[in-house]
């Protein structure tokens, strides 16, 4: 049979068990609003009983574990999502940059400068030797010629930026992932189920959460409390202890920065989150939009310059050039110029008399030619603007709905790992009942001992 | 145990505001402008149909203003030619006068100078230029047309040329907008000037007077005839400045078929998102300061 003093001691044990269980409920409470913070739960265990004959005696309580409440499917398709959201969060930004370069309604793109442009040899085919009308072709070529340097110019900005954002954004990937190999021997050292390995375990998930905002990343658990990171392709970033950086290597065809994973180019296999977004829109948007941009200023600038050359000056000599010939292959749009400064070298006669106006006409129904890419100038300005608007639009709605989905998860997530004050409050006040009780048990264990010491000292 | 739910209950409620402002700020944006495409992607589709749209009207008006410009030097061509017509008349009339037979040799004199000063007058008209632009010389605009010139038989000789301008009256019409010198007043089928010079020389010679004033009367009618070109033109051109003007109300009917904002149903939305608006405020308020079991302790 089992004597005072292990009651007394059972009660003790009780009483370390339920302070314990006070100070989980106080790390909640004083966690309610941390980021990333997963409740923990004080896990209770009764201890082995005692044989003492054929009765067996209970030896109280002991604070097992402290477990954190989390969900690692959960977190691994919240970072999945994040991934997504992170990807059109930024390729909404950025595309909305581009179409504030070709927004009629606020006055930017091209399609009031080509309108003018042609209209202005209608103008001219009123009165052809009219030096006031034949300067109005040149002003109009010239507004043209800066409208397209504009737009170009302001893509190309845009895509340097989206170049430096690329190797910041490698910079904090290298960051996160050598955050998180260390958190990973961090944790193989560190005890399960105590608080501070579950402190741990939160910052390495809130980390995993912020990789997942930059690339497309996949979380394998490891074992050993380790996790194992790659991108979506396979190349390791995080092993174990070990991490493994990606660098980033100027590409001598594009000048830009490709992006290395131990080795292999890596650039286009990165097609999520913030980092896949940028890439996106620098190697595929932006250069999809210059080239056509070029298409239609080579297009409107030959197209111009041959029609001159066809008529003849003011001076009755064979036209010439309107434009610069743009040079072969990208640039056209960038390079746009006027070639003349001298109004009476548009060709407005079809004949070489001064008043003839033939070419002005033939010049002025350009217009409504194909001239570029198989469509008129107006059309293809219309058919760019629509693109710029749906990616945009695209982009939009996919990051409304990633949005929301991300937005459901982290409920789910917070519906598992949040801390409620509610539950807090009721596991202080049982807690504190049970700690009050235990105290009451010693205390009577202390009357008892005093009981049989005053029968001993009696004796 | 039952299913938790989230304790934190601001994430849902800065998500639903999100989306309320969003289309509070649309609506709102709408009513300002009276566009329903205030940026392409809006509505991409109806952007790029909106800007083919104004290309088309962008060339409307500068057909209108092709029009409106070269109206008034049409009507100055129209109007010397009527000048010349009655000027003409009167040459003709001295000629049926020279050939009554019982005129002296002075009086026809006299009347050779009328002629060759009716032929000096309407030398200066078919001289006429506008703004510059001589309106008889074809595409030689900067040349006088018609020349004296005692070598010619016809005491004139012509330095324009044949050239005849167009221009675009709306997609796909061209319309001549002159007639050169050359078939109005020195047609090969009716020489003008040829006539007048074959009648001062019957007079002053006083003979062939009769057969004279018949040539001039067959280059007047030709030229009564050719001259029609103008009036017709102009008519051309009024059709197609009501044409136009219809085409360019079509237009912005369209513009505002594509484009324009329902502007009821803007109001409406603005209405409904500020009332949601209020009630996620509210119902958040009251979530915020929701006791919890902490403020039932002692």
């Amino acid at each position: 049979m089992s004597d005072l003093f292990s009651s007394l001691s059972l009660a003790v044990r009780s009483l370390l068990a339920d302070q314990g269980a006070i100070e989980v409920t106080s790390n909640n409470v004083a966690n309610v609003n941390t980021p990333g913070y997963s409740r923990q739960e004080a896990v209770f265990n009764e201890t082995p009983p005692l044989q003492f004959g054929a009765l067996q005696f209970g030896t109280g309580v002991e604070l097992a574990t402290i477990s954190s409440d989390r969900d690692n499917i959960l977190n691994i398709r919240l970072s999945q999502e994040t991934q997504q959201q992170g990807k059109f969060d930024s390729l909404v930004n950025g595309l909305q940059q581009i179409q504030a370069l070709f927004n009629p309604v606020a006055g930017t793109g091209l399609g009031a400068s080509i309108n003018t442009f042609f209209d202005s040899f209608q103008q001219l085919s009123t009165n052809p030797t009219d030096p006031t009308l034949r300067q109005g072709v040149l002003i109009a070529a010239g507004n043209l010629a800066s409208a397209f340097r504009l737009i170009a110019s302001g893509l190309g900005t845009q895509q340097q930026s989206l170049n430096e954002s690329v190797v910041q954004q490698v910079g904090q990937v290298n960051d996160l992932t050598s955050q998180i190999a260390a958190l990973n021997v961090q944790l193989a050292a560190a005890q399960v189920g105590t608080q501070s390995g579950n402190a741990l375990l939160d910052q390495r998930t809130q980390l995993i959460q912020q990789l997942s905002q930059i690339l497309d990343v996949q979380t394998i658990n490891a074992g050993n409390g380790n996790v194992t990171l790659t991108t979506s392709q396979g190349v390791a970033l995080v092993v174990g202890a070990q991490s493994f950086n990606l660098q980033t290597q100027v590409n001598p065809a594009t000048g830009f920065q490709d992006v290395y994973a131990q080795g292999s180019d890596v650039t286009t296999a990165i097609q999520a989150g913030s980092l896949g977004a940028t890439i996106q829109l620098r190697d595929q948007e932006i250069p999809a939009l210059l080239t056509k941009l070029d298409t239609l200023a080579s297009g409107i600038a030959s197209a111009v310059n041959t029609q001159n050359q066809a008529g003849f000056d003011l001076a009755g000599n064979a036209g010439g050039n309107i434009f610069v010939p743009p040079a072969a292959g990208p640039g056209a749009a960038l390079n746009l110029a006027v070639a003349i400064t001298d109004p009476s070298q548009v060709a407005a006669s079809s004949d070489g008399t001064i008043g003839s106006n033939g070419n002005a006409l033939a010049l002025a129904s350009l217009a409504n030619q194909n001239i570029a890419g198989g469509l008129t100038p107006a059309q293809f300005n219309a058919g760019l603007v629509a693109q710029v608007g749906s990616d945009t639009a695209e982009a939009q709605s996919q990051q409304q709905s990633a949005g929301l989905l991300v937005q459901q998860l982290q409920d789910q997530q917070g519906a598992i790992s949040g801390v409620s004050l509610d539950e807090e409050a009721a596991n202080l006040v049982r807690y504190q009942t049970a700690f009050d009780a235990s105290a009451h048990v010693v205390s009577v264990i202390d009357e008892l001992t005093q009981t049989v010491l005053n029968m001993a000292g009696a004796a | 145990m039952p299913l938790r739910v989230n304790p934190n209950l601001s994430t849902d409620f800065f998500a639903e505001l999100q989306i309320v402002r969003r289309q509070q700020n649309q609506a709102l944006q709408q009513l300002a402008s009276g566009s329903r495409i205030n940026a392409p992607s809006d509505d991409p589709a109806g952007a790029a149909a909106l800007l083919e749209n104004q290309s088309q009207s962008d060339q409307v008006d500068q057909f209108q203003k092709n029009i409106q410009d070269l109206q008034p030097q049409l009507q100055a061509a129209d109007s010397a030619l009527s000048s010349v017509v009655s000027a003409v008349t009167q040459a003709i009339s001295l000629g049926v006068e020279g050939g009554n037979s019982t005129l002296g040799a002075s009086n026809l004199q006299s009347l050779a100078q009328e002629v060759s000063g009716i032929r000096d007058e309407i030398l200066g008209i078919a001289n006429t230029s506008v703004q510059g632009q001589y309106i008889f010389s074809g595409t030689l605009t900067k040349t006088a047309p018609y020349v004296l010139d005692a070598a010619s038989p016809s005491g004139v000789s012509y330095q324009g040329n044949t050239g005849v301008n167009s221009i675009q009256l709306s997609n796909g019409q061209t319309a001549p907008i002159n007639l050169p010198g050359s078939q109005l007043f020195s047609n090969p089928g009716g020489d003008l000037f040829g006539a007048l010079q074959q009648l001062i020389t019957a007079l002053q010679t006083g003979t062939g007077v009769s057969a004279a004033t018949a040539a001039l009367s067959q280059a007047f009618s030709l030229l009564d005839n050719v001259r029609t070109f103008y009036g017709t033109t102009l008519n051309e051109f009024n059709n197609s400045e009501t044409f136009l003007s219809n085409e360019s109300v079509q237009l912005s009917t369209q513009a505002t078929q594509i484009a324009g904002a329902d502007l009821a149903a803007a109001t409406t939305t603005l209405a409904q998102t500020q009332t949601a608006t209020t009630a996620l405020l509210t119902s958040q308020g009251k979530a915020l300061s929701l006791p919890t079991l902490f403020d039932f302790l002692p």
